[in-house]
């Protein structure tokens, strides 16, 4: 059974009531610390196609509005850590002046590029949430409303409610509700639902008019965690959570006039994950880190990592890291059923600090595994068979390809700037690229912003010959910081490569924070 | 075409330097650091209390705060900021002639908070030195040495008068109280080292955050006189007005979290805290700690810092630097998992390649003419070679993702009757399928009719 929520009337119902709630609740404070702040930017910059052929005009304007209010039951209360109580909230004005008429009229079949309206020219909540910490002794918190959690899951957003019990004996344990944030829904973005589906806002659209891009509708998530609290020297998190698809999904690829389209309407399985982080100190030698992520609908592991640190000595830290990767997406995707393999990183780091200066520098490699194996056993198609005649060199033969690389960053840091290198080399089978950056920064009289970069870069890709290039580029900016937490910066870059010869990108941001 | 990177040795010069980095930065106290060797000695009495060890020797490090490192770089300066000590005071003696600490420190068993001021009141010193310290305005010296003004003031001369320099001990960046600490049964050394074997005090016996996690490890929930670890407990915590210090980190900071910027430094996480510190890896790194506890990112920064990487609308240079379009393809096919961490494939990348026509289901106005591909012969078409796109989908999926609809698969991969029949699933598929098709059949169904044989075997 589908679920139905009048969605435009649900959203604004929650966000209305998150804020008449804030309101409410703020009435009888007596030290309210509110703050407003605005980050703006404007780029003018242009984008290709590999040939060329295309060029976009990217004109693009994004502004957002926070309001967060902080303190709302009183100064004192925070100050006894007592109860606390906040409010965060942030809106987000983001459109492309560049893109034409076209690309978002669903009546222009020859140029509509379905979900692009959902992605230009868009409002949406960022966050917008009250949260409490520390109630009944410091056992209960609480968020309500749009918010982000990040874990071994990744980061997710949705609308609803969390709550945090903070067991007296170093245990917390969480649980949450509400709908996941979705592209094409009112006030949302697309940026934290699982990949694999392309989904938006169909309203408008004839059925037969791009019948792959399936409608987006409401997505029930409920989720609970278990974590370690209190102790600062090992911190571990048990986390888990379903998401639901809803709404009808189009079966028919190559639904026309001709062809009707075949709806599949079941409340279904979006996501359905557990995860695990651990992360332990031992304060002279090191520490160690872990996690995982297994997709319970995929039936297999979707990340595992593990980190070990070793304090060589006071300034110089000496680290293992692997990582294992298997992409999973959202059900309704058929790119779950794919035959796809994980990718094995394997990586060295080191890291030295002294006072002002600090260095990192790393080498890795990536395994990946290919199965060129002739025979499967569920093959119906006796016409793949693997040929002899393999073109040597273009790409692996058989079992575990690797790519390898390297990577140095270094910053030195005084009073009012700081210079940076960060460089890297990428080898591999679909391609290699090689270079650094030099960058720099420095506040004059606390007020006077200038910064600089200069950058070559050499890349090399292996699926297009042609596309080989070594760009050489600088970024300069200069920037006035008019009170505290207030600032205007203008930069300017460009970039020259055989490929798009040269390449210009203005960009004009304008921060604003205020405070009581 | 460039040659291979791989040809040009770029391994053996990476490991060049990577060691002359490690041996240009190696710690070059660890052969320095002896301590000086006193000049000539002198017939004259030495003068004690003026630093805390003689000849100003380094303070062992049994005698430091519990928590100092090896070798110790003294407390953070953005919590205990600098002092200007114009004092000579050998707690040593003193401790010897069995005074003890509340006999001058009067203040510290009733401060609640770092607004008192621990340093003895002058008239204190009186009743020993012989001084007279009542009018602040008019002290009369002792008649014996001890009681002279130059005794304890440092830089002290005859002819100053009533003037000597002022001490300068800033209020500590903290949220403490001695009076709890001392009511639980805390000794002075528990947090500030064995001062009483010390000479002069200095900022060195002033605590460690180390040292305060001896005891601090209690949750929020712990009872009212328990050691909690929350960060606020201990350390200051931003208002809505924000730092009001400007640094180059300044904007990033903000309300409603720990406050990290001072005039006399900015706090950042030491190494051995969850190996957070911010080194120049650290973006590529920080996931970790993340992953296990967001929390501990979050009582510094807030979601806006985050987001502007994570569901940002401005590149950032320092993860996308150069020419980033012209380039990102090749990282992408390399790195997907990364691309995904800031992107939807669907949304963000999809929709761009439609605009450029390099994908097989973007309008038909903005389609390439040319092939973005390797040749079909080779990439698509039987037989079947190492260089079929298939071997490709196998080693990184999310690259096909980026820039194709599921339509595009279906055309070949969809079963009979829809597509063109080609199998993608792995050998083996049938074992778990059932699990998949009971809770979401809905990508089973894109491809095979209900009534299909395969269909049936899931089910």
């Amino acid at each position: 059974m589908p679920l139905r929520f009048p969605l435009r009337f649900a959203t604004t119902a929650l966000v209305a009531t998150t804020f008449s709630g804030v309101a409410l609740v703020a009435r009888p404070a007596r030290a309210i610390e509110p703050e407003l702040s605005s980050d703006s930017a404007a780029q003018l910059y242009d984008v290709r196609s590999p040939t060329g052929q295309t060029v976009l005009d990217r004109t693009r304007f994004t502004t957002t509005l926070g309001l967060n209010l902080y303190d709302i039951l009183g100064e004192h209360s925070v100050q006894r850590n007592g109860p606390e109580l906040d409010f965060r909230a942030r809106v987000r004005y983001d459109a492309d002046y560049g893109v034409n008429g076209g690309e978002t009229n669903p009546g222009a079949y020859s140029s509509f590029v379905p979900g692009l309206s959902d992605n230009t020219g868009l409002v949406d909540v960022m966050y917008a949430y009250l949260e409490g910490r520390r109630y009944l002794h410091g056992i209960l918190g609480f968020k309500l409303g749009r918010q982000y959690m990040v874990d071994s899951l990744g980061w997710w957003s949705f609308d609803g409610a969390e709550v945090k019990a903070s067991l007296p004996f170093f245990v917390a344990v969480e649980g949450y509700t509400g709908l996941e944030v979705r592209g094409g829904m009112p006030l949302s973005t697309a940026r934290f639902e699982a990949g694999g589906i392309w989904r938006g806002n169909r309203n408008g659209f004839d059925p037969s008019l791009y019948p792959q891009f399936q409608p987006a509708d409401v997505a029930p998530a409920f989720g609970a965690a278990i974590e370690t609290t209190g102790a600062t020297w090992i911190h571990s998190r048990l986390t888990y959570r379903r998401v639901y698809d809803t709404g009808s999904s189009n079966l028919a690829e190559f639904a026309n006039a001709n062809v009707p389209a075949t709806n599949f309407s079941e409340t279904r399985v979006s996501s359905d994950k557990i995860g695990y982080a651990v992360e332990a100190d031992f304060k002279k030698w090191g520490g160690v880190k872990a996690g995982l992520s297994y997709d319970l609908y995929d039936v297999k592991f979707s990340q595992i990592y593990a980190a070990f640190d070793v304090f060589a000595t006071k300034r110089l830290t000496l680290s293992v890291d692997y990582d294992y990767f298997a992409p999973t997406y959202d059900a309704d995707s058929i790119w779950n059923v794919f035959q796809s393999e994980p990718i094995n990183d394997v990586s060295v780091r080191g890291s030295y600090v002294k006072d002002r200066a600090s260095v990192s520098a790393g080498v890795h490699a990536r395994i990946y595994t290919v199965d060129t194996s002739e025979t499967n056993p569920t093959t119906a198609s006796p016409n793949l068979t693997l040929a002899n005649n393999s073109i040597a060199g273009l790409y692996p033969t058989n079992g575990h390809p690797f790519d390898e690389g390297a990577d140095l960053a270094a910053k030195y840091k005084w009073g009012n700037g700081n210079v940076s290198l960060r460089g890297a080399v990428d080898v591999g089978d679909a391609g290699d690229r090689v270079g650094a950056d030099l960058s720099a920064q420095h506040v004059f009289e606390t007020r006077y912003v200038v910064q600089g970069r200069l950058g070559v870069w050499n890349w090399d890709d292996k699926l297009r010959p042609d596309r080989y290039a070594t760009n050489v580029g600088y970024m300069l900016g200069a920037g006035y910081r008019f009170a505290p937490r207030c600032q205007t910066m203008l930069e300017f870059q460009q970039d020259n490569n055989r490929l798009v010869g040269t390449r210009l990108r203005g960009l004009l941001t304008l921060n604003l924070a205020f405070g009581r | 075409m460039i040659p291979h990177p791989r040809n040009l040795g770029v391994f053996p010069l990476i490991a060049a330097l990577l060691a002359a980095i490690v041996v240009a930065f190696l710690d070059p106290t660890a052969t320095s650091a002896a301590p000086a060797v006193p000049a000539a000695a002198s017939n004259l009495p030495r003068v004690t209390g003026v630093s805390a060890m003689p000849d100003d020797a380094p303070v062992p490090a049994a005698l430091l705060p519990p928590g100092a490192d090896s070798p110790d770089d003294g407390p953070s300066p953005a919590i205990f900021p600098p002092q200007k000590m114009t004092l000579r005071f050998n707690h040593r003696w003193h401790t010897t002639m069995g005074v003890q600490c509340t006999t001058c420190h009067q203040n510290v068993p009733n401060s609640e908070s770092v607004k008192f001021s621990l340093i003895p009141v002058p008239t204190t010193c009186d009743g020993c030195h012989g001084t007279d310290h009542s009018n602040p305005n008019a002290v009369l010296a002792g008649t014996a040495t001890r009681g002279q003004c130059a005794f304890c003031h440092l830089g002290y001369a005859p002819g100053d008068g009533n003037h000597v320099a002022p001490l300068e001990m800033p209020r500590p960046n903290l949220n403490f109280t001695h009076k709890k600490h001392l009511a639980q049964g805390f000794k002075c050394t528990q947090c500030h080292g064995e001062v009483g074997q010390l000479e002069l005090a200095t900022r060195d016996q002033l605590p460690r955050m180390a040292g305060c996690f001896n005891c601090h490890q209690a949750p929020d929930s712990a009872g009212p006189h328990a050691a909690k670890s929350t960060c606020t407990i201990c350390h200051l915590r931003e208002t809505g007005e924000g730092p009001i210090h400007q640094t180059a980190e300044t904007r990033e900071a903000s309300g409603g979290r720990m406050r990290t910027v001072f005039a006399t430094g900015e706090l950042k996480p030491p190494q051995w805290l969850h190996d957070s510190q911010h080194t120049p890896d650290w973006i590529q790194r920080h996931r970790q700690v993340a992953a296990a506890d967001s929390q501990f990112c979050a009582n510094c920064h807030t979601e806006d810092y985050c987001t502007n990487c994570h569901d940002g609308r401005v590149r950032p240079r320092s993860i996308h630097p150069s020419d980033y379009i012209s380039m990102h393809p090749i990282e992408a096919r390399m790195a997907t998992q990364k691309c995904t961490s800031c992107h939807q494939e669907q949304s963000f990348c999809l929709t761009c390649h439609m605009r450029l026509g390099i994908t097989m289901s973007g309008p038909t106005a903005a389609r390439e003419s040319t092939r973005f591909h390797p040749p079909k012969a080779t990439w698509s078409d039987a037989p079947v070679t190492p260089a079929h796109h298939g071997f490709e989908a196998e080693r990184n999926l999310n690259a096909c993702v980026a820039c194709h609809t599921e339509r595009d698969c279906v055309t070949c991969h969809g079963g009979a009757g829809i597509g063109a029949g080609f199998n993608p699933h792995r050998a083996g598929f049938m074992a778990t399928c059932s699990t998949q098709f009971r809770r979401n059949p809905r990508p089973c169904m894109v491809c095979h009719q209900p009534g299909e044989s395969n269909l049936a075997e899931c089910r």
